[in-house]
């Protein structure tokens, strides 16, 4: 039961935690009324999840070799696409939204928002979507016993944690303020996209696309990626115990080239310190 | 106005740098079709054999067959492979050519029991 529930929580961890920073993103920004978006988001990858796990069991041949694999690293780096973009657009605004008058965004503004917040949902539930439709499915057709049972029960549990882990994301960026909320997630989506690409290139790596090397450190003797902390962490900043240099560098570029499009505030604010010129108005109408 | 014309652009340059991936993986994977096959079985939660000796320097496919009556996801954190091979079926997996070591593997789906290791030598 425990195991069972282990793996669920560790599939349904990013996707939980990536509807729970875009659920209290539209509160943030005062547009509510436009959950649907990233529930309709969410929705359509668990339908595409599905079609994926029948995909996958009833394809045979390249496709079924092949396929699967050019899904999932297409889907890393358009998730890596939509969070730089998320993460951009809230540095650019973080600056404007000082204040209550400006609380609500601007429907026009919004409007465009919404489908990137929607996207992002769909991004984020489709990633380990398959993959724990069919551990649930499998589960399910092992029902003949009471451990079968457990093991199921145990899956559902793994759910429910994803779903509660979601929430108090949720609840707690909704408590924040505009600002801190910005900056908050900014950090998180940062990392998490860093870890991301650093996926990205492993995969690509281990499908013989990019050429493999050694690994850089080995840090399995203190907190192995297989374990289960090691791997939510592996979800939430990208953490490798053994990771390549080209996995250790595409992450640090992105995470050095992302984090000036997140935060141009402290680019800025160190160009003033270095040059001494005054800052130029800087426009956030567009 | 503008935005939404470099949006509705954005969209396909990434759409069309997808497609271009997508067809490079195939190539590339389609050039190492001569590879060794190793077979694999999954059977009771468990991997046999659950060790497999190649020769380094040598690309191979591993062809695993799922004999369990549901899913098992075989995964190398080594590697950087995940592939979910659903029950009673066999899927296809190429590795690259090795470096003499040890490379461990699991069952992500049954992680305790599942186990397994690649020996390149």
């Amino acid at each position: 039961m425990g195991a069972t529930f282990v793996v669920v929580l560790r599939e349904g961890f990013e996707a939980a935690l990536l509807l729970g920073i875009v659920y209290a993103y539209l509160t943030k920004i005062g547009h509510p009324e436009s959950y649907r978006y990233v529930t309709i988001g969410g929705a359509l990858a668990l339908a595409a999840s599905v079609l994926m796990g029948v995909g996958v069991t009833v394809a045979s041949g390249p496709l079924a070799d092949l396929g699967p694999d050019v899904i999932a690293v297409g889907v890393i780096f358009v998730a890596v696409a939509l969070l730089t973009w998320h993460g951009w657009w809230m540095g650019r605004h973080a600056r404007a939204l000082r204040g209550e008058v400006h609380r609500r965004i601007d429907e026009a503004h919004a409007r465009q928002r919404l489908w990137m917040v929607g996207l992002i949902a769909f991004t984020g539930v489709f990633r380990e979507g398959a993959e724990t439709v069919l551990f649930l499915w499998g589960l399910l057709t092992q029902l003949e016993d009471s451990s079968g049972w457990l093991s199921l029960l145990g899956g559902a549990a793994g759910l429910v944690g994803a779903a509660i882990l979601g929430w108090a994301v949720f609840q707690g960026g909704r408590r924040l303020s505009i600002q801190g909320f910005f900056a908050a997630t900014s950090v998180l989506l940062l990392f998490l996209a860093g870890g991301l690409v650093a996926s990205g290139v492993g995969r690509l790596q281990g499908l013989g696309v990019l050429p493999a090397g050694d690994p850089l450190w080995d840090t399995s003797w203190l907190l192995d990626d297989q374990s289960t902390v090691g791997s939510l962490l592996t979800g939430l900043v990208g953490y490798r115990a053994r990771p390549t240099a080209l996995e250790v560098g595409g992450y640090v570029l992105y995470v050095v080239v992302a984090g000036t499009l997140f935060f141009p505030a402290l680019v800025r604010r160190r160009a003033r310190r270095a040059s001494d010129v005054p800052e130029p108005a800087v426009n956030t109408q567009r | 106005m503008t935005w939404v014309r470099t949006a509705a652009s954005r969209r396909w340059t990434l759409m069309t740098s997808v497609a271009v991936f997508g067809l490079v993986l195939t190539t590339t994977a389609s050039a190492q079709d001569k590879a060794t096959e190793i077979p694999l079985t999954i059977e009771n939660n468990r991997f046999s054999p659950a060790e497999i000796k190649v020769p380094a320097g040598k690309p191979f496919t591993l062809v695993v067959t799922n004999k369990d009556g549901k899913p098992e996801e075989f995964e190398s954190k080594e590697l950087r492979i995940e592939k979910v091979i659903p029950a009673g079926r066999t899927a296809n997996i190429r590795v690259r050519a090795l470096k003499p070591g040890s490379y461990p593997f699991f069952g992500e789906f049954n992680p305790k029991t599942a186990q397994g290791r690649i020996i390149a030598e």
